[in-house]
């Protein structure tokens, strides 16, 4: 059956519930700003940190002003200390021509308190010329833990395989391979040292020359009295804070990706059951109905308490209802005429027994005028119940194979007999017409043609009976020369109880149900009925199409 | 001794007029209006006819339990059914369950005592030996108009009266096409056309039950039957 007010783009619920769950994906985005605010607090923690280191330095330094007295020999300064590098690892004091050896060894054990930190530290004095330094910047990386086994390495596997490359894609990842070279050269014009010398406790970050990593540090200035005698700067590489906002964001995708996976089936099967259980109900309610509009059967209710179940009930019911009506509708004319059957027998068998009573003339005038009225009646509910009945036996009428021109001529010797002032025009084709069916109903409905076309026709008109084959159908025309059909009622013309005569003369009573017997013959041998007006304009034809049988 | 005839129907007008009209043809008459009333009488003295409604009041299929139980009680006597109602399911039902003769309501007074009469001989005459005058031979269908009993090929067809007299005017006359009015006015009812057909179904099928080879009942459209030989 054609779906009516269809939508041309139409969205299936799937498709609509997995459109509205695309609004989860704010949630990474979230996500992503929260871990961007946690790294720069643990910048700034980290840098605070530093800070504290290198004013704790200070502090032991300040105010020993033989570590800065003597004349340095310059024989190291920030410039060349680059080339000692990064294999100075632990607490290693460049020993230099400093006059006092006890002031530089208390200087690095100072130091030494500090190199277990991840931090390199540096104490230049005003000419940037190093007196001590310690720690490094690399940090050891640690050896991963024993490989988990079962569920978890397979996640372990996944993760690795498919998560980390595409973390490593969207997030700057921390290494340890970075080159060093350049520190003590961009040192030298690092503002936090000059910041230090200035007097101010200074931090920056800055990028290693390869711009592998990000170095922070912070300089305090050493106070010798009131004067600035150098300075302490602690570096770190950000590669901690990096790698603990990786590990915080991957943490948080990881999982939010798995909700979003684990929530986006459990939607797609939810709505599935859904629009399959709507699906199913339209169905239903669409085959509780046929293309008549009659109800072909019952709508199984659904049990589930849901809404669809609550809208399943109710469709049932409604059916039902309908059903009902449609059946009480159905049943009024034999009922009817069975309720009415009752008082006409007790009417008529009143009157035969009346009938036998010695009466005069007068009064058998009166008798003879009842019994034509209840003749009348009688013939009315007789009709009344004949499409009823035409229905009810529909359904077990055996089908035979026929020839329909056959038929029809046979048909059309009796309504000559019949009807001896008409004259019958009748044209069949030579091949023989069969179709599969019930002759009987067949020749009930061209009575019911024929004697339509009888009363509406012109006296001494002919009426012309066509049986042509049109590919695989047979066309069976009946014409009678007459008044046109009145316009607007063509439709209706073959519904139940619907008549186009004018006024109720005449001794046979009209129900308007010969044409409704008309449709439901046709129909039950597969066929159409149209009604409409004769090509010249001055009479009617009606024509019965029916599907011939297949050859077999 | 006169003929007794219990009526069974719940509709005090219609039982009246037609005990009236019986007794006047010189019956005895026994009217019910429920379905355990009749029974009981039956018990007590069976009719030598029963005329039995289908509906009794609320008991909608009442008539067809009676049937039944009357049956029980005796193989032979004549069951009429006489019913508002004319759907081939009821007279279906009302034949297999052992009626003789089904007619509606529509039937005159006239047509109905014509036909208990006939029920009558039937059973009269059934024991009795055939006259040759009143038997009618068409190749295997043998008809005697005495007893109002079929045969083909020697064998009992077991034709209600309707249906033995539509047989009888079919074959009268072999060859001539019978239409619809004229089979009603020979089978004495009064129907509609659909039921004449549906008769003539039964009719058939009958004969078919015995010979599944008979085909003698010819169908000429628009025009009606004829007893092909």
């Amino acid at each position: 059956m054609e779906r009516v007010g269809r939508a041309r783009f139409a969205l299936g619920i799937r498709a609509q519930l997995l459109l509205v769950l695309t609004v989860f994906l704010v949630i990474p985005f979230l996500g992503w700003s929260y871990v961007r605010e946690l790294e720069r607090v643990l910048r700034d923690a980290q840098e605070r940190t530093l800070a504290g280191t290198a004013q704790a330095v200070a502090t032991a330094l300040h105010d020993r002003a033989r570590l800065f007295d003597v004349t340095p020999v310059a024989l190291e300064s920030l410039a060349n200390e680059r080339d000692a590098g990064e294999s100075s690892a632990g607490a290693e004091t460049e020993q230099r021509a400093v006059p006092h050896p006890g002031a530089v060894a208390e200087v690095a054990q100072i130091l030494q308190g500090m190199s277990r930190t991840t931090a390199r530290i540096w104490v230049v004095d005003r000419n940037l010329d190093v007196l001590a330094r310690t720690g490094s910047l690399h940090r050891v990386v640690a050896q991963s833990g024993p490989e988990p086994d079962g569920l978890e390495s397979a996640w372990r596997r996944i993760e690795r395989s498919v998560l980390h490359p595409f973390y490593a894609l969207v997030l700057a990842q921390p290494t340890e391979e970075f080159a060093d070279e350049s520190a003590g050269a961009t040192l030298r014009e690092a503002r936090e040292i000059a910041g230090a010398l200035a007097g101010i406790l200074t931090t920056d970050r800055r990028l290693t020359s390869d711009g592998r990593a990000v170095i922070v540090s912070a300089a305090h200035p050493i106070w010798v009295g009131d004067e600035v005698r150098g300075a302490v700067i602690v570096e770190e590489t950000a590669n901690a804070v990096l790698a603990e906002r990786n590990r915080a964001f991957e943490r948080l995708f990881t999982i939010v990706l798995a909700a979003l996976l684990v929530g986006s089936v459990a939607l797609t099967i939810f709505a599935s059951r859904l629009t399959a259980r709507v699906r199913k109900l339209r169905d239903d309610a669409e085959a509780a109905i046929d293309a008549q509009g009659r109800m072909k059967g019952a709508l199984a209710g659904s049990l589930a308490g849901d809404e669809i179940g609550d809208l399943s009930r109710s469709f049932k019911s409604v059916l039902d209802r309908l059903s009902q009506y449609a059946g009480y509708r159905e049943n009024m004319a034999s009922r009817l005429s069975h309720e009415l059957r009752t008082p006409l027998a007790v009417v008529r068998s009143s009157l035969d027994n009346l009938r036998q009573q010695p009466l005069p003339d007068e009064s058998r005038v009166y008798i003879e005028r009842a019994q034509g009225g209840l003749g009348r009646l009688a013939e009315i509910l007789t009709r009344m119940t004949e499409a009823t009945r035409l229905e009810q036996s529909l359904s077990d009428v055996e089908r035979e194979r026929f020839d329909l021109g056959a038929l029809v001529t046979a048909c059309v010797e009796g309504y000559r007999l019949a009807f001896p002032h008409r004259t019958f025009t009748c044209q069949i084709p030579g091949e023989p017409l069969r179709i599969d069916g019930a002759p009987d109903l067949v020749a009930q409905m061209l009575d019911k043609l024929v004697a339509n076309a009888h009363e509406f026709a012109t006296p001494d008109t002919p009426i012309v009976i066509t049986l042509v084959r049109a590919a695989d159908t047979a066309r069976l025309t009946v014409e009678n020369e007459g008044p046109p059909l009145p316009q607007g009622m063509r439709e209706q013309l073959f519904d139940s109880m619907v008549s186009v005569r004018p006024g109720s003369g005449g001794d046979v009573p009209h129900l308007g149900l010969g044409l409704y017997i008309v449709r439901l013959i046709a129909e039950f041998h597969a066929g159409t009925a149209r009604a409409g007006d004769r090509n010249d304009g001055n009479g009617v034809m009606v024509t019965v199409s029916m599907p011939l049988a297949r050859a077999d | 001794m006169s003929r007794r005839i219990a009526i069974v129907e719940d509709e005090p007008a219609i039982r009246a007029n037609y005990a009236d009209v019986l007794r006047r043809q010189g019956y005895e008459v026994a009217a019910y209006a429920k379905r355990d009333e009749a029974l009981t009488a039956f018990r007590t003295r069976l009719p030598d006819l029963a005329l039995i409604d289908i509906g009794l009041g609320d008991d909608v299929d009442g008539g067809f339990t009676l049937c039944r139980e009357l049956r029980a009680l005796s193989p032979t006597v004549p069951i009429l059914f006489l019913t508002a109602r004319d759907s081939d399911f009821d007279v279906v039902s009302g034949l297999r369950l052992g009626a003789d003769d089904y007619l509606t309501k529509d039937v005159s007074l006239p047509h109905l005592t014509a036909r208990i009469a006939a029920l009558f001989r039937r059973s009269d005459l059934s024991n009795a030996p055939a006259a040759s005058d009143d038997v009618l031979t068409r190749g295997a269908l043998t008809l005697d108009l005495k007893r109002l009993m079929a045969q083909w090929n020697g064998e009992r067809v077991d034709l209600t009266l309707t249906e033995f007299w539509m047989v009888h005017a079919l074959a009268r006359f072999p060859g001539h096409v019978k239409d619809r009015d004229s089979l009603m006015r020979d089978a004495r009812i009064v129907v509609d056309d659909s039921t004449i057909t549906s008769h003539v179904k039964r009719i058939r099928r009958k004969f078919a039950a015995i010979d599944p080879q008979f085909d003698r009942i010819d169908t000429v459209y628009g025009m009606g039957y004829r007893w092909n030989e």
